[in-house]
């Protein structure tokens, strides 16, 4: 008889348990910064508003993320949610691996609060991704050093850029303007030359006026920005070890931007939020860094650079589309940046705006509110990947010798042309 | 009383031995013949990692004509048979039968150093080809490194050296990372060969007047010749397809100064979204090496011969 009964309630757990289980939702999200313990504790919070649902946290690094996710998609794998570039969801869209979401934002109030929406829509006119964490790159510098070499007011134009960085060296012995200047796939020189070529009225692909796209420049503006920047290696007030650092946020520039061995560098607020910090520790009672920002030098009335950002996206192949909707709802709500993800700026205008921007960063505020799209560069037919690449070698060639100046821009917009056609 | 053995007939043996040989091919097939196939029909088609769904289309061998035509590409394949390859293979054996051996000395025995350097030796080989990339990045670091704290101390140099950055170290830099992580592996198995020798022949010849270097020569090398060549050829296969430690020391960089068709493959395959041409470069590589590995096989199977 006692057998019979703890039958009987074996058998009922065991319904209980599958009935549980069959109504449980796994979603993953991956993410790929850094932050992930703090994206973490905004999940649990997410599981605790929506008991139904678990989501595991998967972490993977920018340089990888687009491919791994593009060969897993192609098989029906991958995690639910993602953490993509602003750029990659026109190419992912295409390839078949997104889920279109234009149901979604139509029922969520449209997509008119986004930033860089453009980025986030495929070439087939639909919404692949939503717009989640927006940034821009700034010229960072340390007002001491500047100070101490005579500087008064930061340099507007790439030439006065110059003087400066070499006045500072000469002056204080330290690094003028140190920047990324390693040849690797995803490096950082690919967004300081557009900077230079944007700023002097000369994008590196712009759209035919007839339809199509071709090149905006020719070999003497890419050969001249070769030239200009090599030129801080060969005067020596950028040393010749950035050669070998790819990364806007390398150890090399954060350490040296914090120890006061470098005056001038280039990058996202994420990166001198972490500079500001390793001040700050160094600093206890020191007060605010002797950091500040100020916009990209131009020949042209405004400062151009590129909206950064990431969007959050939904996997093609996922099981529960509606749970993956509420995951992005959630994470592109106020709390994330305010609680959270606070190394970010979100990307949604009505949540934006209620953010200030603290003390030494209202050159982010400034140079975002100019911010142009990669526009052609990302409609176009070159993957950005493959030009981003091409131009990293090409400058990192005639900066180590191994091409002449002549050579490496040749070789350049050969790559660029040719795909353009 | 035994039973008579029955006989098989020839065709029933074959069809036995094949039966028995079966799961074997087959996995064989599966594992080895499919992805190879594959990878050859790949590298005939336009196949890009954003039209994965859809396949590539027959395009013969055009993606062989881009790579082989390319300037480049005869740039790359030096890099890698020579530097990456020769260079590091050479270097490896020579260091690696100069530490076997002291190891097998019976200097370090009276020294009772012996167990312990063994030990030693194998902390590098346990270490992961990303922790050793690592470690040496940060170690050649110009600013905060400690080679170049160490030379700059030493007065060897009076600047900071941009190892990984400068045409003149970059190549040799990543010679010695490899050569770090992967001696451990030549030096033991060299010292198990010299352990195989039978100490009688050196006695032998000791005693018939032959020095430290002649008995190396004459006793010592003809023995441990097998195990070098063997050797000799495996280290050309792993390092020849080597993607790891260029990828992570340099990612091909300066420029395009180390790049190697493994690093080309990537950069082809997951850079620029074309398989097809990867697969190419793939197969150019797979050709190489074993063309190679025949030609080693029938030289080395001659030499043993005679």
């Amino acid at each position: 008889m006692h057998l019979v009964r703890a039958l009987r309630a074996t058998l009922v757990a065991l319904a209980l348990a599958c009935g549980i289980t069959a109504h449980a939702t796994e979603l993953t999200f991956r993410f790929n910064d850094p932050d992930v313990t703090q994206i973490r504790a905004a999940l649990d919070v997410f599981e605790q508003q929506n008991p139904g649902i678990h989501v595991k946290l998967e972490q993977m690094g920018w340089g990888d993320a687009m491919s791994q996710f593009l060969r897993e998609a192609a098989v029906g794998t991958g995690p639910d949610v993602l953490h993509v570039a602003f750029v990659w969801p026109k190419d992912m869209g295409a390839a078949g691996a997104l889920l279109p979401l234009d149901k979604y934002m139509a029922a969520s109030g449209g997509s008119g609060d986004y930033i860089a929406m453009d980025l986030a829509t495929g070439r087939d006119g639909h919404v692949y991704a939503v717009p989640w964490t927006v940034d821009c790159w700034t010229m960072v510098y340390r007002t001491d050093l500047l100070q101490q070499a005579g500087i008064t007011t930061f340099p507007k134009t790439w030439e006065e850029l110059r003087a400066a960085s070499l006045k500072i060296h000469q002056v204080t012995g330290k690094t003028g303007f140190g920047f990324p200047a390693g040849s690797a796939a995803s490096n950082g020189i690919w967004f300081l030359v557009n900077y230079y070529w944007w700023n002097h009225g000369k994008p590196l692909v712009v759209n035919k006026p007839g339809g199509g796209f071709s090149a905006g420049l020719d070999q003497t503006d890419i050969a001249g920005a070769i030239r200009y920047f090599d030129d801080y290696f060969k005067q020596g007030d950028t040393p010749r070890s950035m050669l070998s650092v790819s990364n806007w946020g390398d150890p090399a520039i954060i350490e040296a931007m914090a120890s006061g061995q470098q005056a001038i560098g280039i990058m996202p607020p994420a990166n001198f939020k972490q500079i500001a910090a390793a001040w700050r520790a160094r600093n206890p009672n020191g007060g605010d860094p002797p950091l500040t920002t100020a916009e990209v030098p131009t020949e042209l009335a405004t400062s151009v650079v590129n909206v950064g950002g990431r969007s959050l996206a939904i996997n093609a192949n996922t099981k529960d589309p509606d749970a993956a909707w509420k995951l992005v709802q959630f994470l592109e709500s106020k709390p994330i940046f305010t609680d959270y993800y606070t190394s970010q700026l979100p990307a949604r205008k009505s949540v934006l705006s209620t953010l200030k921007f603290p003390p030494g960063m209202q050159g982010y505020a400034q140079q975002l509110a100019t911010a142009r799209s990669w526009g052609p560069y990302a409609d176009g037919p070159i993957p950005i990947n493959t030009m981003w690449n091409a131009t990293g070698r090409a400058f990192g060639s005639a900066f180590i010798g191994e091409l002449s100046v002549d050579q490496a821009s040749e070789q350049l917009l050969s790559v660029i042309t040719k795909g353009l056609q | 009383m035994t039973l008579p053995a029955r006989r098989r007939t020839p065709r029933a043996d074959r069809i036995f031995v094949a039966l028995m040989l079966a799961p074997s091919l087959l996995i064989l097939a599966a594992f080895y013949l499919y992805p190879i196939l594959s990878n050859v029909w790949f590298s005939l088609t336009d196949l890009s990692l954003l039209k994965l769904r859809r396949g590539g289309s027959y395009i013969g061998l055009a993606n062989y004509a881009e790579a082989l035509g390319g300037a480049d590409f005869w740039r790359v394949v030096w890099n890698t048979a020579f530097w990456l390859t020769a260079v590091s293979v050479v270097v490896r054996l020579l260091l690696g039968m100069a530490l076997a051996l002291l190891l097998h000395s019976q200097a370090l025995l009276r020294l009772r150093l012996r167990t312990l350097m063994r030990l030693a030796l194998l902390v590098p080989w346990a270490t992961p080809p990303i922790v050793a990339v690592a470690v040496w990045r940060w170690l050649l670091n110009p600013q905060a490194g400690g080679v170049n704290r160490a030379l700059l101390w030493l007065g060897v140099i009076d600047q900071p050296v941009a190892f990984l950055a400068s045409t003149a170290t970059v190549w040799p830099a990543i010679v010695l990372i490899l050569l770090w992580n992967t001696l451990p592996v030549v030096t033991l198995t060299l010292l198990a060969a010299l352990q195989s020798v039978p100490q009688e022949l050196g006695e032998a010849a000791a005693l018939d007047g032959a020095g430290g270097v002649r008995i190396f020569r004459h006793v010592t090398l003809p023995h441990i010749m097998p195990t070098i060549a063997i050797l000799s050829m495996l280290m050309v296969f792993w390092t020849f397809n080597n993607f790891a430690y260029v990828w992570l020391a340099t990612g091909a960089g300066p420029g395009r100064y180390t790049d190697v068709l493994a690093t080309e493959v990537y950069l082809r395959g997951f850079v620029d979204f074309n398989l097809g041409s990867s697969a190419a470069i793939g197969v150019i590589m797979a050709i190489t090496m074993g063309t190679f590995g025949l030609i080693y096989v029938r030289v080395l199977g001659r030499r043993v011969t005679s």
